[in-house]
């Protein structure tokens, strides 16, 4: 899978790749327009991050650009702008996604993974990982054929945790997953504790391979 | 207070009464000067000509007599009568009071009389010319009388004028005024102030337009400067929380450095809140959310309560919520977000755990009520970056920022304090 970063800021950039580089994913970064227009007109990505404000020219026109060329790569947008005109001109010149910065790099590849699953959203809308599998569709888990009870916020976890597997994922950067851009309006995101807890207990219950470890003094981390 | 124009009227009037009431003596003695002399010179004049004629004939003193008598009986105001010791033969004159004989309903009535002397057969004789002065009490009651209706007068005058005035003149003046009452920093860009022919208006009105202009310009200096200043920030911040996210990745950080990872999540939390809620101020103020749609307050709440039932359930508050009014408003689905998330998530920290929040939307009003201990000063409590607890993760910025949608949508907001509960109201 490629994945193409159109962000001005270095440092971010290679934050970014750095991230979101695995055996799965491949990143390459443009840091202007103008290259951006090269790379997008030369190859074909699965998905796209692009920010908004760039030297050269505006986001929202690479936007149209790749309307032009008939391209099908998945957009998200990562923009500091947070302005609900932007997101919504984005989405309607056919961006999938909107991201405001400042994000965590496990919402990013929370919401890639998700972008990529949606796009193949006909041949497959069913992940599996050894005995869990998750139906997309029918938003229902089974291990081994045992469907598993999980509450919608559970099964949000499951999905962000499954889509930054071997990642250590801090307890704010769940929180702000399950309340969105609000979670830092409050200092206590203790209940992130009693979600896990629950997801845990009812995956054990039906003898998933105890992936999800708990990380002293950070967060969880889903190993396999 | 009193008007601009009043306050000389008063004065104005206060003098014209001291001048009309000094006036009025004056004019009593003048008048009773003119009518003395006139009078004097009257009686001098019949006295001459009754002495030529009583020394150009030949009289005796029966003749004296009769003449006295028919006097007495047509005119009384001269009469004859024969002095025996004539030792002051000098003209004089006198002034008598006496009872008006034919009206003595009248009371008193003022002679003015000239006593003369004449030689008629050898024999003196005294000549008394009399003549009805107006008392001076009357002239006094007349002038008085007089002057106090020209003082009337003079006064309706003076109103009808001032309001003539007020209205032509001054015009300018208050239009200039009601311009500069409806004038808000936050809303209007310039004041146009009407051209006028009064220098000095003229000369405010520029002065004014001139101030206007500055403060206009700085305020939008502000305003730009707090959204870029939040828009540079944008970056550093995402950078740090992309930072620390890899930081969490690495295999060699032990328990403590993990920790201490860990507790700059939090300050960098309420760093990102507050630089996203002044952007987000800003442009509530720079009215940038102008699209408008019919909305359900009811659907915005409980999207808030499920967005926030973490919260709620991790401090175990109850919540009591009575929103089944089905009000609409006609507002931006964002700015109406943003107002029901700020006053849910403010009762939410404000709540001790095991408190109450009650949510109530009455007839064209949502009100979020939550268990407090002691009121909170109004006046602080929409104010930016006031805030009323010692909260760590609290931007300060709430709460100005659900002011800020409510005045720019024309929305009542208020607070109250009652039975231990802190109330927050948004009048539709």
């Amino acid at each position: 899978m490629k994945i193409l970063i159109i962000e001005d800021e270095s440092e971010l950039a290679q934050d970014m790749v750095k991230y979101l580089t695995t055996e799965q994913y491949l990143c390459e970064w443009a840091s202007d327009y103008k290259s951006a227009i090269n790379k997008i007109s030369s190859y074909d990505y699965d998905c796209i991050l692009l920010d908004l404000m760039l030297p050269g020219g505006d986001g929202l026109s690479l936007l149209s650009e790749l309307k032009k060329l008939h391209k099908q790569d998945g957009v998200i947008i990562i923009s500091a702008k947070n302005s609900i005109d932007d997101k919504v001109n984005g989405l309607k010149l056919g961006a999938d996604d909107y991201l405001a910065k400042p994000f965590h790099q496990a919402e990013l590849a929370a919401r890639i993974e998700s972008l990529i699953r949606r796009r193949q959203f006909d041949s497959n809308n069913i992940i599996t990982q050894n005995e869990i599998s998750i139906d997309l569709l029918a938003k229902t888990v089974t291990i081994e054929n045992n469907l598993v009870n999980l509450t919608k916020k559970e099964y949000d976890l499951l999905l962000f945790f499954i889509g930054n597997k071997n990642r250590v994922l801090s307890k704010s950067a769940l929180a702000e997953h399950l309340s969105g851009d609000f979670a830092d309006m409050f200092d206590n995101h203790d209940f992130v504790y009693a979600h896990v807890k629950n997801l845990k207990r009812k995956l054990k219950e039906c003898g998933y391979g105890d992936y999800l470890k708990t990380i002293y003094g950070t967060g969880y981390k889903w190993e396999i | 207070m009193t008007k601009l124009l009043n306050k000389p009227l008063k004065v104005f009037t206060i003098y014209a009464l001291i001048i009309l009431v000094i006036s009025i003596p004056a004019y009593v003695l003048v008048v009773d000067f003119i009518w003395i002399t006139e009078l004097d010179e009257n009686n001098w004049l019949t006295l001459q000509y009754t002495k030529n004629k009583l020394e150009a004939e030949t009289f005796t003193e029966d003749d004296l007599e009769k003449i006295n008598h028919i006097w007495g009986e047509l005119q009384p105001g001269v009469s004859i009568s024969k002095v025996e010791d004539n030792f002051s033969l000098q003209d004089s004159v006198y002034e008598a009071i006496r009872t008006n004989e034919y009206d003595p309903d009248d009371g008193e009535d003022r002679f003015r009389g000239l006593i003369s002397y004449v030689v008629i057969n050898g024999e003196t004789y005294q000549l008394t010319i009399e003549t009805n002065v107006e008392e001076s009490d009357e002239t006094f009651v007349a002038v008085a009388i007089v002057t106090l209706v020209f003082f009337a007068i003079l006064i309706v005058g003076f109103i009808i004028l001032n309001r003539k005035l007020s209205k032509n003149t001054w015009k300018p003046f208050y239009q200039t005024l009601s311009s500069l009452q409806s004038f808000e920093l936050s809303k209007d860009r310039t004041l146009k102030l009407p051209e006028t022919d009064i220098e000095e208006f003229q000369e405010l009105n520029n002065s004014i337009e001139q101030l206007v202009k500055r403060n206009v310009d700085t305020y939008q200096l502000q305003k730009s400067f707090t959204e870029n200043a939040s828009h540079e920030l944008q970056t550093p911040i995402a950078l740090l929380k992309s930072k620390l996210d890899l930081l969490f990745q690495e295999k060699d950080v032990t328990p403590a450095i993990s920790e201490i990872l860990s507790s700059i999540e939090m300050p960098l939390s309420r760093l990102s809140r507050i630089n996203k809620n002044l952007l987000l101020l800003a442009k509530v103020e720079n009215q940038q959310y102008t699209e408008q749609e019919e909305l359900s307050v009811k659907e915005y709440v409980e999207n808030s309560l499920l967005l926030f039932e973490d919260y709620i359930e991790d401090k175990q508050i109850t919540v009591c919520s009575d929103i089944e009014n089905a009000i609409q408003v006609n507002t931006n689905p964002f700015l109406l977000e943003t107002l029901t998330h700020n006053l849910l998530s403010n009762a939410i920290r404000h709540t001790q755990t095991e408190g109450a929040i009650l949510i109530k939307l009455e007839a064209n009003t949502l009100l979020f009520s939550n268990s407090g201990k002691a009121a909170l000063d109004i006046k602080q409590l929409f104010q930016r970056f006031s805030m009323a607890s010692k909260d760590k993760i609290s931007s300060g910025l709430g709460l100005a920022i659900v002011n800020e949608i409510a005045k720019r949508e024309n929305w009542k907001i208020d607070y109250y304090f009652e039975n231990d509960y802190h109330t927050f109201s948004v009048e539709f």
